[in-house]
């Protein structure tokens, strides 16, 4: 898309990207050429080239001064402000997938990619470097290192609304977690980009307002943090209204429906349906009983609450696990109300869960064979509750729920950053390590590393050691036999009734 | 080392630095406040104390009565496990000690009273049963203590204040056949018969026994005075053969882990996955000498918030702790130097990637007498996601952590730590309203585990109860 209007631009940045890459992947000179592929006599120099990259290099780097006239020093910097648009495509370049597939999925990382031409492109630069070398040696979860992540709003397309890039930061530092909050605010910030949308002339809101205006939006929302179930669920939802509008209406009238749609679903899908599910959650806590939660949900925070309101003595044990420590909260928030709270985190699960009478769990999703999606460490908690014969009851709002189906938590999971595995105090825990750190290629200047700030280079020794991976993934898939019950707002039901509840939400 | 630095990290290392010079008393209050301040905590460290403070403590006692020397043994270990219950370990090396000096005084008693002319028989009859069988060398049916050891023994760990005479005391009533007295006064325990005879008013009311001489010849009978007499007259020299003893059982301490790791080869093949959890050097060990043929990946939950730097300091290093001047002899390498692949993971992510591991190999604290053991928090949930994915659950542990302990009350052995670890006290407001919970350990229960390995091989959960019994004295399960 983009590569064809400034093709000729293209070629100085693809040769400045092989000139860089040439300690790459190997591949990575065969891609440029795909994409300088419109530029005929550009490829057909490349090709031979390819055999002896370091020849190539020499020659680009000379050509690439002669075009780019004005930078000379262009090669050496890697990220001149300037070439800022055509180091996107040789970016996109980079990435195999993206480069194979259809039009629209190539322009999604030319829109969230252009990160790099600024001033913490060297950073991420690096990022982008390691996780293409971890699927070679990610045992586990390889197929989702591709999955891109972004933390700053820089080289965010211009088309991305002001709101969403804040809602995005915001994702990407888990300040706005939990799936339906996330679902929530994504739909609040799409009433305002809605309402800023102007549909242009020869097009009609229907159909331009999806593909051009919110798909940018989404894709950066998606490049933030992987989607969640539920607001892959409302964004289906919200495109087929927008399909649904009739072209003839008045773009203000469109625009006002739609808004009120947004804000039907929210009150109907979450807001009602939270409490219709905390009414009927809080029936089932009695009196003495000690309720064991995991991580937090909003929708547990708000049955154990409601039945506290209502005089129910109960105790609430919070089982926590790192690196988010969501727990944490629930657990004051709990105690704050009067609660009994009792926290312990997942290692000291066998202890926690023996005086427990009841299991209250949240959701990610529901899965369509009645297993749970839902935090890392979920399926532990419901596995020793069960193997004790306490109850294990879910809540899950129906838009939750998915056709999708998973028997383990590997094929369809969310990567976290591995770095994330090591919190600022482990990570000065481990600094009187220092001595007996095997020494690496890079580490002979034992001042110059003395110097670094020191618990950044803690996680460098984890980086540099060649065998060594850290994971992190943020859900795993609890099987359906663990569950006893789960609590919708159509009421309650066992696992194996999730995929019909699912026909019944999706069908209304 | 300059006494300045060893007072600056009292430990394992400064204790037994400072036992050569002290005497043995201050060594023993020593040991007893560093247990208790949990400066010297796990196994092996409280073993290898225990052990060097023993050698101490016999190579001072005087004399060359076996009485005395029991006594004197079972007085210290009393006040080590008072310090710190919950380290097993302890008690399990004082009473090997125990049985030590017994099996010496009964090989002198055996061969002294070899050449007497009727007893002879009946004597190697009660020695066959009551010798500590050499390791997994095979027992005669007829053994007291396999019944020690599954009834008596369960009894007593909870009436720790019952006379040692009691069980003696009973233990005859158990062998209904024979009436004999010259076989049912060796069922007595041969010399610890001497000690603890139930007729004796003095010994039921002073099992530590402060006795004095007196009481003590009033209680001898006929027999028991000949090998008396036997004893303090035979050549053998008791306490060096028991300070030989515990010298052994020093080098045991050493080599279980090597010898445990001998077994590796067996056990793990190549390509597998092999999950592991907190920081261990048996693991570490064990899975390096797998590591010296074959390729495999290991993946390590690093068992937060109580172990898990420790766990990084081994994935790192491949040591869990360092301490001054004991790195420089042993050269240590992290797993991935040789080649592994090692996988780092918070402790939730068990479940989610236990249905790709080929094996579960776990470290513990101390293993008990009904096959359950008590390992760091996190074992339990590891063993149960590895139970119900029908993956084996490998326990290795060295034989000195099999202690004759049954676990009748579970909570008693576990410990619980500091909340901090969990909560920072700075967080005043939530340390303030909610009780944080922090057990060091779990207990695991025998049917979660498949297999243990000790430096004597591999066993069956439910053949355990057996080593145990090899191992120890029914006399000295309550110390």
């Amino acid at each position: 898309m983009s590569d064809t209007p400034n093709g000729g631009a293209v070629q100085a940045p693809a040769l400045a990207a092989t000139n860089e890459s040439t300690n790459r992947t190997p591949q990575a000179p065969s891609r440029d050429q795909n994409v300088t592929a419109a530029i005929p006599e550009e490829s057909s120099k490349l090709s031979p080239a390819e055999l002896k990259k370091r020849a190539k290099a020499e020659k680009q780097a000379r050509r690439a001064q002669a075009k780019s006239a004005g930078p000379s020093s262009n090669q050496e910097k890697a990220h001149p402000p300037k070439e800022g648009k055509q180091q996107k495509d040789q970016k996109a370049a980079k990435d195999p997938k993206q480069g194979a597939k259809d039009d629209k999925s190539k322009a999604l990382p030319v829109r969230r990619r252009p990160s790099q031409p600024n001033p913490p492109a060297p950073k991420e630069i690096k990022k982008e470097t390691k996780k293409e070398q971890k699927p070679a040696t990610g045992i586990f979860f390889g197929h989702l290192y591709n999955q891109p992540r972004q933390h700053s709003v820089v080289g965010a397309s211009k088309e991305v609304h002001p709101a969403v890039l804040a809602l995005g930061l915001q994702y990407s530092s888990y300040i706005v977690c939990g799936s339906t909050a996330r679902m929530v605010s994504m739909l609040l910030v799409f009433k305002a980009v809605i309402q800023s949308y102007q549909t242009p002339q020869g097009t009609s809101l229907a159909r331009h307002l999806t593909s051009h205006h919110l798909s940018p939006q989404i894709d950066y929302l998606r490049s933030c943090r992987p989607l969640s179930i539920s607001q892959g669920n409302a964004i289906r939802w919200l495109k087929d209204i927008i399909i649904k509008i009739d072209p003839s209406t008045p773009e203000f009238d469109a625009k006002r429906e739609l808004l009120e749609e947004i804000d039907n679903f929210i009150l109907h899908r979450i807001t009602v349906a939270d409490k219709l599910i905390a009414d009927n959650a809080a029936e089932k806590i009695k009196p003495q009983d000690v309720i064991l939660t995991y991580a937090s949900s909003s929708i547990v925070e708000k049955t154990l609450l409601q039945a506290h309101e209502k005089g129910i003595p109960f105790s609430v044990i919070v089982v926590d696990s790192k690196p988010l420590f969501e727990g944490k909260r629930l657990a004051q928030t709990l105690a704050k109300h009067g609660i009994p709270v009792k926290y312990s985190l997942v290692s000291g699960i066998a202890h926690a869960v023996k005086d427990v009478s009841k299991v209250f769990l949240g959701a990610h999703a529901m899965l369509s064979n009645g297993r749970l999606y839902s935090r890392v460490g979920t399926a532990l908690v419901s596995m020793l509750a069960f193997s004790r014969d306490i109850p294990v009851i879910v809540l899950c709002e129906s838009v939750k729920f998915t056709e999708r189906v998973a028997l383990d938590s590997i094929v369809g999971n969310e990567l976290a950053p591995a770095e994330e595995i090591l919190s600022q105090t482990e990570r000065a825990a481990l600094l009187p390590l220092k001595a007996h750190i095997p020494c690496r290629p890079n580490a002979d200047s034992k001042d110059g590393e003395e110097a670094e700030a020191g618990t950044g280079e803690v996680i460098s020794w984890f980086k540099d050691v060649e065998n060594l991976q850290m994971l992190q993934v943020l859900y795993d898939v609890t099987p359906a036999e663990y569950i006893k019950m789960v609590i919708t707002e159509y009421g309650s039901l066992p696992p194996s009734s999730v995929p019909v509840v699912h026909r019944m939400s999706t069908n209304i | 080392m300059p006494q300045g630095a060893v007072a600056a990290t009292p430990g394992l290392q400064s204790f037994i630095k400072s036992l050569k010079s002290t005497p043995v008393e201050p060594s023993i209050e020593h040991l007893i406040s560093l247990l208790k301040r949990r400066q010297i905590r796990s196994s092996r460290p409280c073993a290898i104390a225990t052990a060097a403070l023993l050698l101490r403590v016999v190579g001072e006692v005087r004399g060359r009565d076996a009485g005395k020397l029991l006594r004197r043994i079972r007085e210290v270990g009393k006040r080590l496990t008072a310090a710190q219950p919950r380290e097993v370990v302890v008690g399990n090396i004082v009473r090997r000690v125990l049985g030590l000096v017994r099996e010496v005084t009964e090989d002198n008693a055996d061969t002294d009273t070899n050449a007497n002319s009727e007893m002879s028989h009946s004597f190697h009859a009660q020695h066959d049963s009551l010798h500590r069988p050499q390791l997994s060398s095979s027992i005669s049916t007829f053994s007291p203590l396999k019944n020690a050891v599954t009834e008596p023994l369960d009894t007593n760990l909870h009436q720790s204040d019952i006379s040692e005479s009691a069980e003696p005391a009973k233990r005859p009533s158990l062998q209904t056949s024979h009436t004999s007295y010259a076989q049912s006064t060796p069922m007595i325990g041969s010399l610890f018969g001497l000690f603890s005879h139930p007729d004796t008013p003095s010994t039921a009311s002073t099992p530590t026994g402060f006795q004095s001489p007196a009481g003590k010849d009033s209680s001898i009978t006929a027999l028991n005075l000949d090998r008396l007499a036997d004893l303090s007259t035979s050549k053998v020299d008791l306490k060096a053969e028991v300070l030989d003893g515990i010298r052994e059982l020093q080098d045991e301490l050493e080599q279980s882990d090597d010898l445990i790791a001998a077994n590796a080869l067996d056990h793990i093949h190549s390509n597998e996955i092999i999950l592991t959890h907190t920081a261990s050097t048996t693991v570490q060990k064990f899975l390096l000498a797998a590591a010296r043929k074959r390729k495999f990946t290991v993946v390590h939950a690093e068992a937060y918030p109580n172990d898990h730097t420790a766990t990084h300091a081994t994935v790192l290093t491949g040591k869990k702790r360092y301490d001054e001047n004991d790195d420089a002899e042993d050269q240590w390498k992290p797993l991935t130097a040789a080649g592994i692949t090692v996988v780092l993971i918070p402790d939730s992510h068990v479940f989610a990637i236990m249905s790709r591991v080929n094996k579960v190999i776990l470290a513990t604290h101390t293993v008990l007498a009904n096959g359950g053991l008590v390992a760091a928090a996190g074992a339990h949930m590891i063993a149960k996601a590895a139970k119900v994915h029908q993956t084996p659950v490998v326990v290795v542990s060295g034989v000195y952590k099999l202690s004759p302990v049954y676990p009748f009350d579970v909570d008693e052995l576990i410990e619980y730590g500091d909340a901090g670890n969990i909560v920072p006290y700075e967080d005043g407001d939530f340390v303030d309203k909610v009780d944080v919970d922090n057990p060091l350990y779990d207990y695991v229960p025998a049917d979660l585990v498949d297999l243990y390995i000790t430096n004597l091989g591999g066993h069956a959960p439910s053949y355990l109860y057996r080593i145990v019994a090899d191992h120890y004295r029914a006399e000295d399960i309550t110390l």
